[in-house]
């Protein structure tokens, strides 16, 4: 993996940022999905409140990790007051950037015989 | 149904008042959207998980604001902080003299905090010092009795333990070098009650099947072990002599501890048993541990966990009530004051006039402040009007109106601190060099508060910062707020002076005119009553004389010895070369300690309701009137045959004679004093005596010979310099014995102006007038900045006046009197305040009259030529501007 320095720069999240961003990499989304898809992504392990979410969102936004976005998936489907967020570019290589010091930590601890290699990757 | 609207409704008026917890941006940029995600939450709660999921669901909500809402705060405070200081360095002139202002007012009040945290504030350093209280007579002595002290220990239930110490001067001989230090005696328990522990060897504790502790033994505080000793370990177990009696060195206190009275600073401990080593010019036959009448130790004691002083209070009176029964003639009216360690502060014997100082100075220090506040507000007014056109543009671009305010607050808070954090440092100094000159004019025992800046002041004075900053901040932060961007964006460039920007600034600057005229009229209340003081007729000649003190008494001599003690020095000072005379007093006039007591004529008046006067008493060697030049009136001088063997004799003073025998001459008649039946044999004229403001007050002198007090203070008349002579003073007094030092060989100017006679004076005027002079300055700035800011909105209209004829006279002219105008009305608030400032000064006056018209005169006199100086300067550079410039900006 090319060493991204900008996208270093803001590393390490913490797990809820990282949660948020990884929502986001399928598709846009407002906040009230944001909580829901990383709730049921985790079965419930992480349970992001809506004040913790909003703090990280406007901290990603002035970062330039996610944008607010205008287009609406269907305005008849939606209310139109809600906001919907978007993974930048940026917030993308941030989000592949952790990812990759979270597996080279792993792997370190694997090394280590911490925890066990997966039967087959 | 329509219950669950009611409830959802509920509901989202509950939301809404959480959301409130979150910062003004946050709301503005997320609120709508994470109030529609809780409103979603709070849906789908109630349709699916019912009650359980409900109250879930307000429990997360509930912590989540709890936690998120303050780091939002602190993120958006850090974001305004570092603006701020990016606005402050773009404008250095501005930053530089808001920063130096605040400085200046603050190095006033952190000084006084420091001063009040020392004197009041800060605990002893002992395990849990909130639990100590102190126990002391209020009448007959603070001080209490061994066995009195044993007798409210029993107090168990209330008091887990009671301690004793007593201060005592005593002349350290190590290895030769002689030095006079303070020792605390103190009862064995001292420092287990204290929790203070050892930092080498071991401290004074009490031994099972011992009353108490009477082994020579000695404890260094650490502060003195390591500037005596440079901390070197093996002083333990050494042997030094203290007072001539050989005591041995078992430990060094713990470095935390500092005593227990936090305006002195023993140099070492040593228990109470020693005491007879210490018992200067004592003569009791009876032992202090067994006579209760001996009110030798000041007590502290400690609270059991968990009482109330004042079920400490209730058992103790009873205790003390027991007291007054079983020993009706020595206790008959004993009562008991109990208060926290730190209300009894500074010690009994100081009486409570450091305390007043520091209020009143702390009363004066808040005024600085209030100019210093109404300055910053002015500068920041300035600015804002300044930079009207930047805030009306970016609110035109919408930036919110309450973000501005919170910047434009933020800002002056950011000056503030940075001010504070300038003064700091001043006053680490300041004090410094305030603790030397206070361990400096002690004389009895070793003064030294602790002045120094610890956590507490640098937290207070930090807090009056950002309050000051807050309150400087505001009001022209509203002033924004209120003015209409619109019209500001009209008024192209021209900067606004709206009448409300302009009126609070005017305002501001009246304030601090008349607040420093009020400073420098109690300035010169104050310098005026110095002088006077100085002018005061002592009833002897202060000049050419000097002054040595010394404590034979230390040495354990007997009377005779102390005497021939005395007569040798007297007689090697006297041969010394332009000496005229030199003489012995017990305490030198005017001192900061000295002697009175009860006279009556012998036989007494047969009124029954007569009671005895207070008069000055004094212990004097027969040259002492010709020394200090004091006059006799009647009768004789003492001479050598008033010895321990002839009559008691004793010689009055102008007042006393004319109290007790208006119309006969005394001599020849006896009095009664101290016990003694004397005869009078002389009368001298008048004097001061105790303080140089008091009514004339008798005085009764005694011969050296007949007293031989442990200590006294020799004066010597001469026209050499104390540099000159000051080393050979010194010597006189070792080369007749190496262990009796000469200590506070000073002049008796030193001596008047370290005493009671004109020290409080001195403070006063020095405060006062040092006050006056940041007030003065600081209303100068004040008044330069507005009248300078004026005159730069009016460049242009200058220029035109000029290109059509005015000469730069008419100019100068109409910027003078609108600085004379402002200061005009200042110096008339001003004379108000300060009169009746004056009114409350009056009693600390010293024959000045609190309405002197010629210090008001003098006072706004000057201040009106600082006014108009500080309108001259940007007048003048008012007609600099060259017309044809400004014209053709326009």
């Amino acid at each position: 993996m090319a060493h991204d320095a900008r996208a270093q720069a803001f590393l390490p999240l913490t797990p809820p940022t990282l949660h948020t961003l990884v929502a986001l990499a399928d598709g846009d989304k407002h906040g009230y999905a944001i909580i829901k898809e990383v709730a049921r992504r985790t079965e419930g392990a992480v349970r992001l409140s809506a004040g913790t979410l909003y703090a990280i969102i406007r901290r990603a936004e002035a970062d330039g990790l996610i944008v607010e976005t205008d287009e609406r998936p269907d305005i008849a489907l939606d209310d139109e007051r809600r906001r919907y967020y978007r993974l930048t570019p940026l917030g993308r290589r941030v989000a592949a950037a952790e990812i990759g010091r979270l597996e080279s930590i792993v792997e370190m601890a694997r090394a280590k015989k911490l925890v066990p290699r997966p039967k087959s990757v | 149904m329509s219950g669950t609207r009611r409830a959802r409704s509920w509901a989202e008026r509950a939301i809404r008042a959480l959301l409130r917890a979150f910062p003004f941006d946050f709301r503005a940029d997320h609120g709508r959207a994470l109030e529609q995600t809780l409103r979603a939450q709070y849906r789908e709660a109630t349709e699916r998980g019912g009650i359980r999921a409900l109250f879930r669901l307000w429990a997360e909500l509930l912590g989540d604001v709890v936690t998120t809402a303050p780091r939002e705060h602190l993120a958006i405070l850090k974001q305004d902080t570092a603006y701020a200081l990016r606005a402050l360095r773009r404008a250095p002139v501005f930053a530089a003299s808001a920063v130096l202002t605040l400085a200046l007012g603050m190095s006033a009040t952190t000084g006084m905090l420091a001063i009040v945290n020392a004197v009041m504030w800060r605990p002893l350093t002992v395990a849990r010092p909130d639990e100590i209280i102190s126990i002391s007579n209020r009448t007959g002595g603070n001080w209490v009795s061994y066995r009195d002290l044993q007798d409210y220990r029993a107090a168990t239930r209330v008091l887990a333990d009671a301690i004793g110490f007593a201060p005592r001067a005593a002349s350290l001989n190590v290895d030769g070098a002689v030095e006079r230090i303070t020792i605390d005696l103190v009862t064995d328990n001292y420092f287990s009650m204290l929790g203070v522990g050892a930092a080498a060897g071991r401290v004074i504790q009490p031994e099972p099947g011992r009353p108490w502790i009477d082994d020579r033994v000695l404890v260094l505080a650490h502060s003195y072990w390591r500037s005596r000793f440079g901390s070197d370990p093996r002083v333990i177990g050494r042997t030094v002599r203290l007072n001539g009696t050989p005591f041995t060195v078992i430990g060094v206190a713990s470095s935390r501890f500092r005593g227990t009275e936090p305006l002195l600073r023993a140099a070492a401990y040593a228990p109470a048993g020693t005491f007879d080593v210490f018992n200067a010019g004592y003569e009791s036959t009876r032992s202090p541990f067994e006579d209760r009448t001996q009110r030798l130790f000041q007590v502290l004691a400690r609270l059991n966990p968990g009482i109330a002083i004042a079920e400490a209070r209730a058992e103790l009176d009873v205790k003390a009530a027991t007291l007054a029964r079983d020993f009706p003639v020595t206790h008959k009216d004993v009562s008991l004051r109990i208060l926290p360690e730190t209300h009894t502060r500074p010690t009994p014997e100081l009486g409570p006039f450091l305390w007043r100082a520091a209020s009143a100075f702390a009363g004066l220090a808040a005024l600085v402040l209030l100019i210093t506040s109404a300055n910053l507000a002015n500068l920041l007014m300035a600015r804002a009007a300044g930079r009207s056109r930047e805030v009306a543009l970016r609110s035109a671009l919408g930036a919110r109106r309450g973000r501005i305010v919170r910047q434009l607050v933020n800002e002056s808070v950011v000056v503030a601190v940075l001010g504070g954090l300038v003064a700091i440092p001043i006053v680490v100094l300041a004090m410094q060099r305030l603790r030397a000159f206070v361990a400096g004019a002690s004389a009895a025992f070793t003064l030294d508060p602790d002045f120094s800046v610890d956590a507490n002041v640098v937290v207070v004075a930090l807090g009056i910062a950002v309050s000051a900053g807050v309150v400087a901040g505001v009001a022209p932060a509203l002033w924004v707020l209120r003015s209409d961007v619109a019209d500001i964006l009209r008024s192209a460039g021209r900067g606004v002076t709206t009448h409300i920007g302009g009126a609070v600034r005017s305002t501001l600057v009246v304030v601090q005119v008349a607040l420093s005229l009020t400073l420098l009229v109690s300035g010169g209340l104050f310098v005026r009553s110095l002088e006077r003081a100085r002018a005061i007729d002592l009833g002897f000649d202060r000049n050419g004389l000097l002054l040595a003190s010394a404590w034979p008494g230390l040495q354990r001599y007997d009377a005779a010895q102390r005497l021939a003690f005395y007569d040798r020095v007297r007689t090697r000072i006297a041969a010394m070369p332009g000496i005229e005379t030199a003489a012995w007093i017990q305490f030198p006039p005017l001192g900061i300690t000295g002697d009175t007591g009860a006279v009556a004529p012998d036989p007494r008046p047969s009124d029954p309701n007569w009671r005895p006067p207070i008069a000055s008493k004094a212990v004097v060697s027969p040259e002492y009137f010709a020394t200090a030049h004091i006059r006799i009136v009647d009768g004789r001088a003492f001479n050598d045959r008033d010895g321990v063997a002839s009559a008691p004799v004793a010689i009055v003073n102008e007042t006393l004679a004319r109290m007790f025998w208006p119309d006969r001459s005394p001599v020849g008649r006896y009095l009664i004093a101290d016990d003694a039946r004397l005869e009078i044999v002389g009368v001298v004229q008048n004097g001061k005596y105790q303080n140089v403001a008091e009514a004339p007050l008798g005085a009764v002198f005694r011969p050296l010979a007949q007293i031989a007090p442990g200590f006294a203070s020799i004066a010597v008349r001469t026209a050499r310099s104390l540099a000159d002579v000051g080393p050979d003073i010194r010597h006189a007094f070792t080369t007749v014995d190496p262990d009796v030092a000469a200590y506070d060989v000073r002049s008796m100017e030193t001596h008047l102006d370290n005493g009671s006679a004109f020290f409080p004076f001195r403070l006063a005027a020095f405060m006062t007038s040092l006050f006056g002079g940041m007030g003065l300055l600081l209303a100068s700035i004040g008044l330069y900045g507005m009248v300078a800011y004026h005159v730069g909105q009016r460049a242009k209209e200058f220029g035109v006046r000029m290109a059509l004829g005015a000469g730069a006279a008419d100019i100068i002219r109409g910027v003078l009197s609108q600085g004379g105008r402002f200061a005009a009305v200042g110096i008339g608030v001003g004379l108000v305040l300060s009169a009746g400032l004056a009114q409350l000064l009056q009693g600390l006056l010293l024959g000045v009259n609190p309405f002197d018209p010629v210090i008001y005169i003098v006072v706004a006199g000057f201040l009106t030529c600082v006014c108009l100086l500080a309108s001259f300067i940007p007048a003048r550079r008012a007609t600099a501007v060259d017309p044809l410039v400004t014209l053709r900006a326009e």
